[in-house]
Formats: C-alpha cells, structure tokens, sequence
C-alpha cells in the first residue's frame, strides 16, 4: 500500500493502481473517452490530464497510466489542469464537431468550441482512442480492424478499407465506441458493418435471427462446439 | 438509416461494467429476479446516483441491520413516497448545482419501488413528480403481488393468480381482473421516456436505464421481476420465466419515446404457445383450459394494443 495526496485529501492505494483509478475510487471526477475496465489504459484521448508534483518538479500527466508512488501529490482541479482539459476538448471538439456525446461532454464541462480551430469535415466521431482495436484483439480475438495512416490521415477500418475476411460482424466495436462512431445498420437476416454484410443465423428453435453465421463459425472454431449446438438462440436454450 | 446498437449477443456482455454498486451477501431468496434487476441496474447507472427505495423487498433484503448491499447513495422511505423524496432529493441537487456546490458532476436521482410500492400505495406521489417533470427515474420492480409480506393481491397480479387474499377455490380463479398497464398510464402524463423491461434481458434492460437516465426530464422504467417464492416456481426457472412472460406475450417489451411507441428487438417474431408460460408456476396451477382461454384474450388485448400503437403512434414534434 502506498499513501498520497490527492486535491488535499490524504488517501491510500494498492501499488501498481493508477491515480485515475484511485480518484475515481475516492469520488472524483475525472472526465475519460477512452478509458474501458475490459481493455488495457492508452491514454488515447487525454481528457484525464491532472498535476502531480512529485519531489520538486510538478508536471501534467495522463491519470489513467500513472502509477501512484508514496508522497506524490495530485491536483486534479487546478487553473492549469482546467486550460490543458479545455484545450484537448476543443481540438476533439473540431476534429469531430457533429459528435453528440462531445457536445454534452463539453457542456457539463463548461467548456465552449474555440472558433479559431477550423472544423474537420472527413473524420466522422472518430477521435482515434483505439478502444475498438483493442476490442478487437483482446475480447473478442479477431483483431480484424486496426488504425491505418500517419498524422491527419489516421483512420480506423479494416485493412486497405476493404471488406475484411476475419471480420465476423459481432458489433463489440460499435458496442464500445464511446462516440459512436461506428455504424451497425441491423435488419432482421442482414447486419452491416465495416461495409461488409452479414449473414444472420435464425435461431432452430424460434426462427429469430440472433448472431451472424460468422460469429458463430468463429465461436465454433474457437471452442470446439458443434454448430448444430450455436444455432440456438438465448432463449430456446 | 441510424445505427442500432440493441441487437448484441455474446460479445456485448463481456464489455459491461464490472463495477459493482449492489454486493453479494444480500437476503434475497433463492433465484431472485428483483434482486437481479437491481444490480443491473445500479451497474447501467454508475456512480453518480442517489437512491430512494420504498418499502418492499428489495428495502428488506438488501438492509438488515447494521449491514447494507448498496454501494449508492442510497435512501429507505415509506410505502407510499419512493417517487416524492425522489423529488425532492432532484430539487435538492439542481439547487447545490445552481450554487456551485457539485459543479463537476451530475447526479441522477432513481426512485425504485415494487409493484406494491408503485402500483398501489405510492401511486399518487408517482403521478405527481412524473406530472411535475422532475428530472429522475422511476424504476419499478413488478413481482406481481406484494411479496415481502406475504404474497397479497396488488394492481399488478395479473388473472388467475393465486395469492393469499385472493385464493384458488371452488369458488374463484384466484386473482379476477387483469393487472394495471402502468406504462400507458406513465405515457398519459407525458413522460418523455417509458419502457418495459425485464431482467432476463439484460443488454436490453441496461440499455434502456441508460437511456433513461440521458433524458433531461422523467422517465419510468416498468421491469418485470420474477418471485420464485411468490410465483410458486423453482428458482433455477427465474430466467427462463422472464423470458417465457416476453416470448408468451405476456409482457412484451417495448419503449415510448416522446410519445412514439417502438417494439424492443427481444421480441420474439412468432409468440409461443401460453402454457409454456404458466405450467411452472404453481399459482396458476388450478386454471383449467377455459380459464387459461380466459387468461389468453386478456394477455392479447393487451399485446395486440401494444402492436396498434407501434404501427399508428406518433411522436409528439409530429403532431404539431
């Protein structure tokens, strides 16, 4: 256990915990876009950014991958903590100036759209967090969409924007994306996504269409169950 | 087209919320629903919450002296009130958010109640805060009869139901009429958010608190729990039970937004056969094959005019 000081409140924590964690823990506030219990920190968007002073040198940094260390002192409230925080929004904020959730994160901020920032037309909600890769790879394994380019052309798709064959259309990415960015258009035999369209397996028992026949090849390749045994639904189970 | 993201199965699950806000080590019996519902719902929430419970069940079970299962803010008040203290708990805030106490956050105040807490007692403080237009949500947990006390008839028992006042006999079916349709009744106070749910569903159900608690205004919430003890049922049938209630159609699951009624994609495409519903529960077991007939055009009267009311409702910015 190692104990520090955060907005002059003394407070202990596991070692290896990071300071947004431990906040968090003692009921403050710290605005996050890509922070996601199920995936590894990245420190992607940088809307934690808060102050700690360690030693002589105080210096900002992003909550959610800082360690906490014995005697550190953090201040997650500060003018400067407050300028660096409404900077990063409002360059989100003309990079993806359609975002909704953006919007209402800005106004429960206080923080308005900086007009000399010319808005992005072409990069969608994206703001490049990275949670949909690592959905991607570490909870589902199929790791079939990545971020592709340098600098203003970055973006987040399947390989050469094509229709990516280890895709199986699960929708876990759409599911994390905190901005929704990415697009599931569901009918009932059809779902797409990433431009490509998926198969619907209906359900042996009550004929609803419940996963895409994709998913469950993949479930079944994974696990060893027979698809005989996938192509019941929840409910007929 | 917008993007749906309702229909997930398999991955979705693993991406919830692994915070929990309603520990284990409850007194809730065997196979609650209720109490299942519950933690659903505190984990859809998140932290930033208050609570204020009516008397009930889950008031009982979750708060024996000097121990408590919530890890929210969390307020017992009596039968009738949930939804008044609720209100007043939301005045309270928006006034300390006014004066720049909890400038950093917004909290949501959530009223919970059972049916008997909602249905009957605690109507009229319901009818006020969401005719008054408090920002909070109304969650209320339907096990169809008061539990706690001893499972006694209340508004939302539906036909047939054998309960300790309103017993099987010779002489009556048990329960006679058909249980109130709380969501219309919420829809006819203009509430600008209402749904149906239950907590075999979960995905759907915590989907629906989210949303409930991004409405800037009331929003009810009507949750189907299933009460092994009360219903007469094994407990390892509770989450099938809730499913069988949607896949009967006899509770189907759907949400009025501003007015606009949109049918849930749980919902099965084909209904099952209504005995799957009502052979494993030992209230219903006296209903003989003209009752059950009985039971059948009462659940789809109400089902049928859900299905109305998804095909010709309007929103109320069409209506103009």
């Amino acid at each position: 256990m190692v104990s520090f000081i955060i907005d002059g409140k003394k407070v202990e924590a596991e070692a290896g915990a990071n300071v947004l964690q431990v906040a968090r823990k003692y009921g403050i506030v710290i605005p996050t876009l890509c922070c996601h219990e199920s995936v590894a920190p990245s420190g992607a968007c940088r809307l934690c950014v808060v102050e700690v002073k360690k030693g002589k040198r105080t210096r900002i940094v992003t909550s959610c991958l800082y360690p906490v260390d014995e005697g550190i002192v953090v201040e997650t409230k500060t003018d400067r903590v407050l300028n660096v925080r409404r900077l990063v929004m409002q360059l989100l904020m003309a990079r993806c100036p359609e975002s909704e959730v953006l919007k209402d994160m800005a106004k429960e901020m206080g923080i308005e759209p900086q007009p000399a920032f010319h808005p992005d037309t072409d990069k969608g909600k994206c703001v490049l967090c990275r949670l949909c890769v690592k959905a991607c790879e570490d909870v589902v394994g199929a790791s079939a969409i990545g971020l592709s380019g340098r600098g203003k052309n970055k973006k987040v798709g399947a390989p050469f924007m094509e229709d990516s064959k280890t895709c199986i259309g699960c929708g876990a990415c759409a599911y994390i994306c905190p901005t929704e960015h990415i697009i599931m258009e569901s009918t009932d035999s059809k779902r797409k996504i990433w431009g490509r369209t998926f198969k619907m397996q209906p359900c042996d028992k009550c004929g609803r269409y419940f996963a895409p026949v994709d998913q469950l090849k993949f479930i079944s390749d994974k696990t060893g169950t027979p698809m005989t045994e996938l192509a019941v639904c929840m409910s007929c189970k | 087209m917008k993007s749906i993201v309702e229909n997930f199965d398999l991955f979705a699950p693993k991406l919830v919320d692994k915070e929990e806000y309603y520990s284990s080590g409850h007194r809730a019996c065997q196979g609650c629903g209720e109490a299942l519902a519950i933690r659903l719902m505190a984990k859809a929430l998140g932290k930033d919450t208050v609570v204020t419970n009516a008397t009930g069940c889950m008031e009982v079970t979750a708060t024996p002296y000097p121990t408590t299962a919530w890890k929210l803010p969390w307020v017992h008040v009596a039968f009738p009130n949930s939804a008044s203290v609720g209100a007043g708990v939301e005045s309270a805030l928006r006034v300390l958010r006014r004066k720049g106490k909890i400038a950093d956050r917004y909290i949501k105040v959530v009223s919970i109640g059972g049916d008997g807490g909602s249905f009957d007692i605690g109507f009229q403080a319901i009818s006020g805060a969401m005719e008054r237009g408090h920002d909070m949500i109304y969650i209320v947990y339907d096990n169809e009869a008061y539990m706690n006390t001893g499972i006694q008839r209340s508004g939302a028992t539906p036909f047939g139901a054998s309960t300790t006042t309103a017993p099987a006999g010779k002489e009556s079916v048990g329960n006679k009429n058909w249980k109130k349709n709380m969501a219309e009744i919420m829809v006819a106070h203009r509430v600008p958010y209402v749904a149906t749910a239950t907590h075999s569903h979960p995905i759907d159900f915590m989907n629906k608190v989210k949303k409930a608690r991004k409405v800037n205004g009331p929003a009810f919430i009507h949750c189907l729990a299933v009460c092994p003890t009360g219903w007469r049922s094994s407990s390892e049938t509770c989450i099938k039970l809730g499913r069988l209630a949607v896949e009967t159609g006899v509770f189907p699951l759907y949400e009025v937004e501003n007015g606009k009624y949109k049918f849930s994609p749980d919902n099965p495409p084909k209904l099952r056969p209504l005995e799957d519903y009502l052979k494993p529960q030992g209230r219903f077991r006296h209903l003989t094959p003209d009752q059950i007939n009985i039971f059948r055009d009462m659940a789809m009267i109400e089902y049928n005019k859900v299905l109305e009311r998804v095909k010709h409702s309007k929103s109320w910015s069409e209506l103009k």
